[in-house]
């Protein structure tokens, strides 16, 4: 055997520090079930209110088995994945495609110009070897990074309707991090409402959370945004809509070199922002791929893009209390004590690189 | 506050009674009829010392137990008392955090009053083993926080055992949980044969003793000779039949961890364990400059004396780091300029190794952990893993010279493949399983002074026997299942 790759088993449960009061669920009669699953390098959540508890736990386990199924085409970690598929023949080649790849592939496009470019599926190669020189694996050159960049530029993928893609590069691949998981939400809403959930919340590893109706006697379900100032505590209601939630990896504690998982592939540097961003809109393919974008162009570009989508809204927080807001129908309140006033910053021109848990270290 | 000290060294006189075996299973039973031992698959049954308790004792005793009162320390002198009159064949305290020193008094009284009773000691803080997720239940619906892409968030006893290990080094670590019955279908039904497996491999792997509790649905069903219940249970005593045995030799640490305040450490220590970080925690007060050798970074959550002091800084110029979180004084190094300043923390040269103060309480233990495990001597790290992240590592020493045995737990649902790299050239490694008996040989490939394999499947539990190139096994046994 060779030697294995080194993205190590090491990444682990953010914030499972958090002390989180738990009491006992609902006073409703009606019962709630509770599923976790593992899948595609984090644990997704599926809770549900039904009359039958039965009921309500098969229809997770069929949401759970069409995310362990889109998890088998979209992966760029399973070798025999379509996506796997695509990276090894797509090159001057165009490769027929499963419909929800070839959708999701389509949806990160339009998000790339949206953001002028700044979120690519693209720049995954950049991440590999900035992680890997980080952990002293290798050296990082300059020719190195512009070779890779020769990799990297979602206009270079075309779309050939209605099922092919083509990379117009040979080096190219993608990796659907930052959009996947929202993809995988929404295909998971529609199996529980085609089983007759009407009461349910859904969460891919916190980054991407969706609401289906809301819990007995309640108008929507209650998310509380990360905040990394722990005190503005940014609440949204959620009813047949989505919030997703981007941050780069936090800096050392004791001093050590580190990398974020998000780079700016122009520089070839790790993002730097002092803000954590989380979205609202009405599909968890739509606010997983705007929180990667939102964060990399920063809160200025960022409102102006949000003002353009229908029942979307934003915030940006930094662990300053300085927040950003903007809003075209959703209401993210503000419930902590200090509200502090917004501060205008100029947004960097950045890139978002999907994570890949397994990678990170 | 938990602070305990030598409670170690009472419980050490016993110490030639114990268990040389770990990963023993108590059942807690509560019904008046019971089941067999080849139905439980265990020998040792736990009573809740009550009104009851003597009349279920006898009971049990009829079928062949041995039995145990689970008693607090308030009523752990008629427990005691009963026990001895009527064949009890020992008594398990529980108690809190705060009340150590009536705990070690009462330890001490009972041994000396009833020398045939086993004195058992109840770790406090076990917890129900499970890959879980982050929904907060509450009255009236569910609060959810949002957070960027989390990794799978394992509940493990791991931190709380090895902490225990350290403080109670004269009796294996002895814990037990209760289920967490707030979803709906798990209070209707129960655990799934599967959680009471994780359950029992957890504690085998970690080296620990546990009482498993049962829920009510399985009790009785196990009581009447239900069928399903029987054939459920039949993968727990498959699991319970893997997980106790020897214990020959002690996990290698590579991380010293000087404490003696559990709450105030515990956060770290807990996602030290989930990054699969192999630490040691020692007494400050006992801990000698010696036992420093062997680590590659050392962390102080207690206040340093004098010695201490010394200690640590003759650790780092031997070329440790030494990390002090939170414990702001004028150290010898001071006096020189910092190489380096962030914003958490200074880091002094010290010799061919470091001191880095941290100079705040660990407020992200996810991140301080993937700091440790950063400052760890690649080299020497015994035991990795690739690609598993729902699954936690440990490594021992053998029973022959030179074998290691690798512990595996997985906590997803999922069965998963686990790519590890262990430390040292192996010439073989055997894997054997609850659900595949032992053993099966895997393909092993030899990097860097590392032992690199695959293990196709781990279900729950799995432990890999490695042994050294020259003393490969001559066949290979078959699987028992």
């Amino acid at each position: 055997m060779t030697c294995m790759p080194w993205n190590e088993t090491l990444a682990a449960a953010l914030l499972a520090w958090i002390p989180l009061l738990v009491a006992p669920a609902q006073e409703t009669k009606i019962p709630l079930v509770h599923k976790t699953k593992y899948i595609m390098g984090t644990v997704y959540e599926i809770a549900a209110y039904n009359e039958s508890p039965q009921h309500a736990s098969q229809a997770i386990d069929k949401a759970f088995a069409e995310i362990a199924r889109l998890d088998e085409v979209m992966s760029n970690y399973k070798p025999e994945s379509d996506l796997s598929r695509l990276n090894r023949n797509g090159h001057f080649h165009a490769e027929r495609l499963p419909a929800d790849l070839y959708r999701a592939i389509e949806e990160s496009l339009r998000y790339s110009k949206v953001s002028g470019g700044k979120f690519d599926i693209t720049v995954a190669p950049l991440v590999d070897l900035w992680k890997a020189a980080l952990r002293g694996e290798r050296s990082l050159t300059a020719t190195e990074v512009e070779k890779l960049r020769a990799c990297i530029g979602y206009e270079k993928i075309e779309l050939i309707p209605p099922d092919r893609v083509e990379f117009h590069s040979t080096c190219m691949r993608i990796d659907l991090g930052s959009i996947g998981k929202g993809y995988a939400v929404d295909r998971a809403v529609e199996i529980l409402r085609a089983n007759g959930i009407k009461s349910a919340l859904i969460d891919a590893g916190q980054s991407t959370i969706y609401g289906i109706g809301a819990p007995p006697g309640k108008s929507a379900w209650e998310v509380h945004l990360r905040d990394p100032s722990n005190r503005a505590d940014p609440v949204v209601m959620l009813s047949e809509n989505s919030v997703s939630t981007s941050e780069q990896t936090a800096a050392s504690l004791l001093g050590n070199e580190t990398a974020g998982h998000i780079i700016d592939p122009e520089t070839g540097r790790p993002l730097e922002t002092k803000y954590a961003l989380s979205v609202v809109a009405k599909t968890g393919t739509a606010s997983d791929a705007l929180s990667t974008t939102l964060l990399l162009v920063g809160p200025e570009k960022g409102k102006a893009i949000v003002k353009e989508i229908a029942d979307a809204a934003a915030i940006w927080i930094s662990a300053a209390g300085e927040t950003e807001t903007v809003t075209t129908g959703p209401e993210i309140r503000l419930m902590g004590k200090t509200a502090v006033e917004a501060t205008k910053i100029e947004g960097k021109a950045q890139s978002v690189v999907p994570a890949s848990p397994r990678e990170n270290r | 506050m938990r602070m305990r000290r030598g409670i170690g060294f009472i419980a050490l006189l016993g110490a030639f009674a114990a268990p040389a075996s770990v990963g023993k299973v108590y059942v807690r039973w509560t019904q008046q009829s019971v089941p067999a031992p080849k139905t439980l698959g265990v020998n040792d049954l736990v009573i809740p010392w009550n009104e009851e308790a003597n009349s279920l004792l006898e009971v049990a005793k009829k079928q062949g137990y041995r039995v145990y009162f689970e008693t607090t320390l308030e009523q752990a002198l008629a427990a005691a008392e009963s026990g001895a009159k009527e064949g009890a064949a020992g008594i398990i305290l529980k108690s809190s955090a705060s009340a150590t020193a009536q705990l070690e008094e009462k330890e001490r009284s009972l041994r000396s009053v009833y020398p045939r009773l086993k004195i058992l000691v109840l770790a406090d803080g076990g917890k129900q083993p499970k890959m879980r997720g982050w929904m907060v239940f509450k009255k009236n619906g569910i609060l959810q926080v949002s957070s960027p892409t989390s990794q799978p968030w394992l509940d493990s006893n791991l931190a709380m055992l090895r902490y225990e290990r350290e403080f109670q080094s004269g009796q294996t670590p002895l814990y037990t949980f209760s289920w967490d019955l707030s979803d709906g279908l798990m209070k209707e039904q129960g655990p799934s044969p599967a959680d009471y497996a994780l359950a029992i491999a957890e504690a085998g792997a970690f080296r620990a003793d546990l009482i498993l509790e049962l829920h009510e649905r399985q009790e009785k069903g196990l009581a009447s000779g239900d069928q399903e219940t029987l054939s459920d249970w039949e993968q727990v005593k498959r699991t319970i039949e893997f997980c106790e045995r020897e214990n020959h030799g002690a996990e290698e640490a590579r991380v010293g961890v000087l404490t003696n305040n559990y709450e105030l450490s515990y956060e770290a220590l807990n996602l030290m364990a989930r990054h699969n970080i192999p630490y040691r925690v020692l007494q400050p007060g006992e801990v000698k400059a010696r036992d420093l050798k062997g680590f590659d970074v050392v962390i102080a959550f207690v206040a340093l004396g004098k010695e201490l002091t010394e200690d640590i800084r003759g650790f780092a110029e031997q070329g440790g780091v030494a990390v002090l979180v939170n414990l702001p004084g004028a150290y010898p190094w001071v006096s020189s300029a910092p190489t380096k300043t962030s914003a958490h923390s200074t880091t002094y040269s010290v010799g061919k190794g470091r001191v880095i103060e941290l100079g705040e309480a660990v407020t992200d233990p996810e991140t301080f952990a993937q700091d440790v495990r950063r400052l760890m001597v690649r080299e020497q790290i015994p035991v990795s893993l690739w690609n598993s992240l729902t699954t936690l590592v440990t490594a021992y020493a053998g029973e022959k010279a030179g074998e290691t045995i690798v512990e595996l737990v997985n906590y997803d649902e999922e069965t998963t493949q686990v790519q590890v790299r262990v430390k040292g050239t192996y010439g073989s490694a055997r894997y054997e399983s609850p659900e595949r008996g032992c053993c099966e040989r895997l393909k092993v490939s030899q990097e860097n002074g590392f032992t690199e394999f695959v293990v196709p499947d781990v279900m729950i539990g799995g432990r890999v026997h490695l042994e050294p190139a020259m003393s490969q096994p001559k066949e290979e046994t078959k699987p028992k299942h």
